[in-house]
């Protein structure tokens, strides 16, 4: 649970602190992902094996990065639905400003990104300043951003990029592990934390909690708000960079549907939809869960679409379980 | 705005009668002034005219001049209410003024049209585009015209004072305005497709409105309407009876609604999160069960919304008769005031006796039926039953509810304006298309449109909490 249910005064054995632990949604979560793991890893050797497993960090970079910034904002009770559509603005953007506009690629890839964070500056804009609600605002930009794609674009994909390029979505980079991965982790830790320990990762709690406490107490909510919206808008422009860098290729249909792969993780990582309570570490672990269970179930030889039934389940299930043993610790 | 006290009503003067006399004016000419000129059968009214192209292949020449006596119609009305509530004179007379200026620019338009490459068939316009020119700028100017009264300054704002009333006029202008630009756009077989390729959507939306006026939300729609469609489907060529086929997928949607409906109400998962996960789940049960494959080869009487009792597609009877009754039963039965009660505060609800429990699961049931019912329409469209849903089919009907002003927060919205909404959205994206605008920035411009739309709500409903 979020680091405000930590901090309460009540001192704790240290087998009741571990209790509390393994019964977080966290660690509920962990406990799944194991035996899921575990399981998976009986059903055929190729699953666990550390090819296999970077290859698919290789492939969460993208949901992970984005998820870091919608769980800040599901934190404060929001949501955004338009990161899909802000990744494929930015891959069209990279793509169109390289190819037809003649810019250097390095300028490129700093207007794609700079676009994206524009995007999500309007959504943040317009949820903070007009006070349209987040899901009607992110709903609306879904689609404006997907038709600037469309538009931009012209249904022309954008390829032939130099060498360099896929570095970030295709190399490797010390000891071996992918590229993106090292940033996902980096991310993973500075935002954790920032989000655990800083004033700032508070006040997301506090706004999502009760957002007009929180301004009666002298937050400043806007700023916060409009931060984490632009923050989603650049963390979404990123993952379209190394989207692009990953498959080689721009095409504007690019992450379509993506938020709904984040949302899931987040939620089934224990952000509570309706904000106030969740972390990092188990958005992650929701990520890390659900892409172990897509590969793992396809190596056993499970189609992707009985993999998709499974996701789903799971995701009911994790916040049925989580509800029960919530309700039951309520009720001791 | 309410609380002045009530002036005394100005005199009727002649000025108000202006906008029923023009309206006569041009039904008059529409009807008797020999108003273009045939070739081989010299001057001919309007009213002849239309009547002798009715079997024609022009058939947008035809609906184009129909419209005319219905804007004569409207400003005959207009003039009317001007009449009959003098102080209400500034809105109304906005009102005369955009009917006016639209006649005015058909007839341009018109005019412009039979003298161009139209000319050796229907010849120019006579005398009569003149006297409609002068009287549509009659209708523009008499805005300007000295009144009694002031104190109508709010009366726009109270005759748009609900969420329908923006998106019907925003429809009506549309129409005009793009019919204005193609005349084609207002051709029947345009519109009737529009409204009859669409009508699974707005049922959708109906359901979907429910659901969000709880303050709840279903994003499985989509996935649900593809699975349901395709049952029915396979119903139909399996060789059960037609009624089967068609009663099925209620069935099965209620079956659902009811399964999400528990998982809501009795085991407290968030609406938001079930759905989720049965998108996921509906969607794989789907493609593993058809394994991509569409279904053809129904009978022949399985088409439902190929039927046209009385001339008019079932999907549009369908689609205006559910909006009604799901209007009238939220509006009228208590277990659809309790939907907006449960929506507005879930605790009050509580305190005074409503079991959320069973409004939950009626909401959720009511809306999986829905959900059949739109998927029935849907499948018994075409000749093949796509095995995929429509893509992002949950978005479309999601953004119809929303702009037809429903509020995500639950507690407000209602039937009428979800499905406007939806024909609203729908016409823009036909428009875009006789408008000529690239088919790459179609969606871009929806979106936008989506969002000025949602703005233009959250003014209004700032500017009454004035």
């Amino acid at each position: 649970m979020g680091p405000i249910k930590d901090s309460s005064p009540r001192s704790k054995s240290i087998g009741e602190r571990w209790c509390r632990l393994v019964f977080s949604q966290e660690g509920i979560l962990f406990i799944i992902m194991l035996a899921s793991v575990l399981f998976l890893a009986t059903r055929t050797d190729k699953f666990l094996t550390i090819d296999n497993l970077l290859q698919q960090g290789r492939f969460m970079t993208e949901v992970g990065l984005i998820a870091i910034p919608m769980t800040y904002i599901i934190i404060t009770g929001g949501i955004d639905l338009s990161v899909g559509s802000i990744l494929g603005l930015t891959a069209i953007v990279l793509g169109w400003t390289w190819q037809e506009l003649g810019f250097p690629l390095e300028l490129a890839i700093i207007t794609g990104i700079l676009s994206g964070t524009a995007a999500g500056l309007v959504n943040g804009l317009f949820i903070v300043r007009v006070g349209v609600p987040p899901l009607i605002m992110t709903l609306a930009t879904l689609a404006l951003y997907r038709g600037l794609a469309e538009g931009i674009s012209e249904a022309k994909s954008a390829r032939g990029y130099p060498e360099w390029f896929f570095e970030l979505g295709q190399g490797e980079f010390f000891l071996g592990i992918p590229t993106q991965l090292w940033l996902l982790i980096i991310a993973v830790i500075i935002f954790g934390i920032i989000l655990a320990r800083t004033r700032l990762g508070r006040a997301l709690y506090a706004i999502g909690n009760n957002e007009t406490g929180a301004r009666f107490s002298g937050l400043a909510v806007n700023r916060y708000l409009l931060l984490i919206y632009t923050f989603s808008g650049f963390m979404s422009a990123i993952a379209g960079y190394i989207f692009v860098s990953r498959v080689s290729t721009t095409r504007s249909d690019m992450g379509m549907g993506i938020e709904l792969d984040v949302i899931a993780a987040v939620v089934l990582g224990g952000t509570s939809i309706f904000g106030g309570t969740g972390s990092i570490a188990g958005t992650i672990i929701g990520v890390v869960l659900i892409q172990l269970l897509k590969n793992g179930l396809a190596l056993t030889g499970v189609t992707s679409d009985a993999t998709i039934i499974v996701i789903g389940s799971v995701l009911i299930f994790a916040i049925l379980v989580n509800n029960f043993i919530q309700s039951r610790r309520l009720e001791n | 705005m309410s609380g002045k006290k009530k002036a005394t009503p100005p005199p009727r003067r002649p000025l108000h009668f202006i906008g029923i006399v023009l309206a006569l004016a041009i039904l008059g000419t529409y009807l008797f002034l020999p108003f273009v000129i045939q070739p081989e059968r010299g001057p001919s009214t309007v009213a002849v005219l239309t009547e002798s192209k009715r079997s024609n292949e022009l058939g947008l020449f035809r609906t184009g001049l129909e419209v005319i006596p219905l804007a004569a119609l409207g400003i005959f009305l207009l003039g009317l209410w001007n009449v009959i509530v003098p102080q209400a004179n500034r809105a109304i007379s906005l009102m005369i003024s955009v009917a006016g200026l639209l006649v005015v620019v058909y007839y341009i338009n018109f005019f412009r049209d039979y003298a161009g490459e139209e000319a050796a068939y229907l010849g120019s316009m006579g005398s009569a585009f003149w006297i409609m020119l002068a009287a549509g700028l009659l209708c523009i100017l008499q805005i300007l015209l000295p009144r009694g009264n002031v104190q109508a300054r709010f009366r726009v704002m109270r005759l748009f004072g609900n969420q329908e009333s923006v998106i019907l006029f925003g429809l009506l202008l549309l129409i005009f305005i793009i019919g204005i630009a193609n005349p084609r756009f207002l051709q029947e077989r345009n519109i009737s497709d529009i409204l009859q390729g669409n009508a699974y959507i707005a049922v959708a939306a109906l359901g979907m409105t429910m659901v969000i006026v709880t303050g709840n939300i279903d994003i499985s729609v989509g996935s649900l309407v593809g699975l349901l469609a395709v049952i029915s489907g396979r119903l139909a060529v399996g060789g059960a009876p037609t009624p089967i086929a068609w009663l099925a997928p209620l069935v099965a949607g209620g079956m659902f609604g009811a399964l999400i409906g528990f998982l809501v109400a009795y085991l407290r998962i968030p609406s938001i999160v079930v759905t989720l996960g049965m998108l996921s789940i509906i969607r794989g049960i789907l493609i593993i069960w058809t394994n991509g494959e569409r279904v053809t080869g129904m009978p022949k009487d399985y088409f439902l919304s190929q039927m046209r009792p009385l001339g008019i597609p079932m999907p549009i009877i369908i689609m205006a008769a559910l909006t009604v009754a799901v209007a009238l039963w939220m509006r009228t039965t208590s277990t659809g005031r309790a939907f907006y009660a449960l929506g507005s505060n879930a605790e009050a609800a509580r305190l005074s006796g409503l079991s959320q429990k069973r409004l939950l699961m009626t909401v959720f049931i009511l809306n999986g039926i829905f959900v059949g019912i739109a998927s029935v329409i849907y499948s018994t469209q075409f000749n093949i039953i796509q095995a995929t849903p429509p893509p992002a089919l949950e978005l479309s009907v999601i953004t119809a509810s929303v702009v037809g002003g429903v509020s995500i927060l639950g507690g407000t919205g209602t039937a009428i304006g979800s499905t406007l909404a939806t024909l609203l959205l729908n016409f823009i994206r036909s428009a875009m298309i006789f408008i000529n605008v690239s088919p790459f920035w179609l969606k871009a411009v929806q979106g936008l449109l989506i969002l000025v739309t949602v703005l233009a709500d959250l003014v209004r409903r700032r500017r009454q909490r004035l």
